[in-house]
């Protein structure tokens, strides 16, 4: 994984949002690497700030809220500078795109769905009329769409949701970006949908060499198209890794207790396991490790200090005191022992 | 669209039948007193009477009623009884149609653009100075009486600006008044209107779609917020356009115009029936081809829309 090169760096990235006069802390000091031409899934419970965080990447947070402090670099330039409408429309679309959560109200109704994708088309690939036409009618069959020509001239009322997240896709392919951010894209589809758009994201992520942000709260998603892990909590990523390694050596409480809370992990006839409390309130500064008031394995340091980075292996990092050499020794729940186990007999199989 | 077309028609040829009906019923039991204005004391029961036979105000009602179905249908509205009696009705309301027109469409012309103009600098200054200042606006127009701004507009702006005071053909200068009353109630209703769907649309989903895709603000504006945001006003725009130029009855009063809003003022209270019949036909035509025709512009802006099934 080192030796790839890395296209977007965030460092120790703090957003603000003003909230009814009260200041609330979104991100707290995040930090991400992302490397070319991977996949990256970042998941959390809603509110832990995934989509806040890589909404920031292309300036469109919402009007109450603001980088205060870290850098987000991207090609030689820091986009946490950016201030103007102008500066932003150099990497929207352009170099980042992003696909939204709901494909039901994405798209214009008014506008045929052809002249939508053709909208990008011409915004970022520099041609015109029937030429950009044709290249749209190109994308449309790419994504799936079948009989693009006679589709081109339809309304969005006139798809189905998972078609129109076709759509959605298609413009966001066809703005020609470096990276794809698909923010939830399967969360309002069918399950059946589902794993389509997924295939369909993988392929054209193959096809046109992107790089890949998942953002979201199904792990069976991340399983199915991610290359690494990073789990948000509270504004912040708490552990990230290669895909297995968050999945079968989950480190931080907080990932055993997302993965305990999984219904395949669920012993039959008792109840699903869920996670105590709630999140902590973002408007409040929090000391010490932010999961460490749900967590009732948390240690005493825990609610002092917040945990740095431990190096669990070069790929995999995780922020908990546990890794810390002189931690105690605190056993992960059955289940999560359970896997770990299955994996260490799969990779020595 | 040929099929929707005659089934409405239908429709408000129905409505209109009932319209009319009603109000020559109403017309029919106001008391006769009013048929001869001052001349009622000069005048003995006896010659009341015959001038009410000669009216054919004494022929049981539904003779009378069918004799005005079957003179509607030969497109004869009658001669006016009381106003100006045996001219006929269309002669008189033919004199009036040029000044509601024209003072009409010239409100309508400021009411678009000022209004439209006004709603879209609201919404692109959402809770700002502008906005603040516009609703401000909107809230006295809508809440005020109309005639109490109108009379107060009449008196002070003429003393103010050495302007005359009542309506003269040839003298432009009287035009102003009239024209800018008759605006300031459509300005506020664009403007809030266009205000409103347009915030509306902003908050949209696609509206963020469209940001991410790289478009800028101007753009998003023009070719995605505002044309989504008119299209629920295209159902309203004929109507309100329709009435506008059909005289507005107020400010034709107040004014001293000579157009067709101030005389239906004048004929109801002059008891004219078949000027009041031909006149409330008309504006109730208006009225059902101006909602007529906004359900058509709807259908031509939205493609969800379909008129048939």
């Amino acid at each position: 994984m080192d030796n790839r090169k890395v296209i977007l760096s965030v460092k120790d990235l703090v957003i603000k949002f003003r909230l009814r006069g009260q200041i609330l802390t979104a991100i707290r000091e995040a930090s991400l690497d992302l490397y070319e031409g991977e996949s990256l899934a970042i998941v959390g419970e809603s509110g832990s700030g995934k989509s806040v965080f890589t909404k920031s990447f292309m300036g469109l947070l919402d009007a109450n809220g603001w980088i205060d402090s870290g850098n987000i670099m991207f090609e030689g330039e820091d986009l946490a500078q950016y201030k103007s409408e102008k500066d932003w429309l150099k990497i929207r679309g352009k170099k980042i795109a992003m696909v939204f959560q709901d494909p039901m109200t994405s798209l214009n109704p008014l506008k045929t769905i052809g002249k939508q994708v053709q909208e990008a088309i011409e915004l970022h690939q520099g041609i015109k009329g029937e030429e950009a036409k044709k290249l749209t009618i190109q994308y449309l069959s790419d994504v799936g769409i079948h009989d693009p020509e006679k589709r081109y001239n339809q309304y969005p009322h006139e798809f189905s949701g998972g078609m129109r997240q076709r759509v959605v896709i298609a413009i966001a392919v066809a703005c020609n970006p470096k990276i794809l951010i698909c923010d939830e894209p399967t969360t309002a589809l069918d399950v059946t949908i589902q794993a389509q758009i997924l295939e369909l994201l993988k392929g054209l992520k193959e096809k046109y060499n992107l790089t890949t942000i998942y953002i979201t709260h199904d792990l069976g998603v991340v399983a199915n198209v991610a290359d690494r892990i990073a789990v948000m909590y509270a504004g912040d990523i708490i552990e990230i890794g290669l895909c297995e390694e968050v999945f079968y050596n989950p480190q931080h409480p907080y990932t055993w207790a997302l993965l305990s809370s999984l219904p395949q992990l669920g012993v039959k006839g008792q109840e699903l396991f869920t996670i105590k409390g709630t999140p902590p309130n973002l408007f409040y500064d929090i000391k010490g490790d932010a999961f460490a008031p749900r967590n009732p394995r948390a240690l005493k340091i825990d609610f002092v200090k917040r945990p740095p980075y431990f190096q669990v292996s070069p790929t995999h990092k995780a922020k908990t005191w546990l890794l810390d050499p002189r931690a105690p020794k605190v056993e992960p729940p059955e289940s999560i022992r359970a896997l770990r186990q299955q994996w260490e007999v799969e990779s020595n199989g | 669209m040929l099929k929707y077309s005659i089934k409405r028609l239908f429709q408000s040829l129905l409505t209109l039948f009932i319209i009319v009906t009603v109000v020559f019923l109403l017309m029919r039991l106001l008391p006769e007193e009013g048929y001869f204005g001052d001349a009622y004391e000069k005048l003995d029961e006896a010659q009341r009477e015959a001038i009410l036979t000669s009216m054919g105000l004494r022929d049981p009602i539904h003779i009378q009623l069918i004799n005005f179905y079957k003179n509607l249908l030969k497109g004869d509205l009658g001669e006016s009884i009381t106003f100006r009696p045996r001219v006929p009705v269309m002669e008189i309301i033919k004199d009036k149609v040029p000044y509601s027109l024209y003072f009409g469409l010239a409100s309508i012309a400021i009411s678009l653009i000022v209004g439209i103009s006004l709603g879209i600098a609201m919404a692109r200054n959402k809770s700002k100075f502008w906005d603040k200042l516009g609703t401000g606006y909107i809230v006295f127009v809508r809440a005020v009486p109309a005639a109490v701004y109108f009379l107060f507009i009449q008196i002070y702006i003429t003393d103010i600006f050495k302007l005359p005071m009542l309506f003269k053909i040839d003298d432009p200068k009287t035009w102003i008044l009239p024209t800018i009353s008759m605006s300031l109630g459509g300005i506020a209703s664009y403007a809030m209107w266009i205000r409103r769907y347009m915030v509306d649309e902003l908050n949209k989903d696609y509206v963020k779609l469209a940001r991410a895709k790289g478009l800028d603000s101007k753009k998003i504006m023009v070719r995605h917020v505002f044309r989504n945001a008119f299209v629920p006003m295209a159902q309203y725009l004929p109507a309100t356009i329709l009435f506008t130029i059909s005289g507005s009855i107020y400010i034709e009063s107040l004014y001293s115009i000579p157009g067709m809003g101030g005389l239906l003022v004048e004929v109801i209270k002059r008891q004219d029936n078949t000027l009041v019949q031909a006149l409330v036909l008309i504006y109730s035509s208006i009225g059902i081809v101006g909602l007529f025709l906004g359900d058509i512009l709807m259908a031509l802006f939205d493609p969800r829309i379909k008129l048939e099934r």
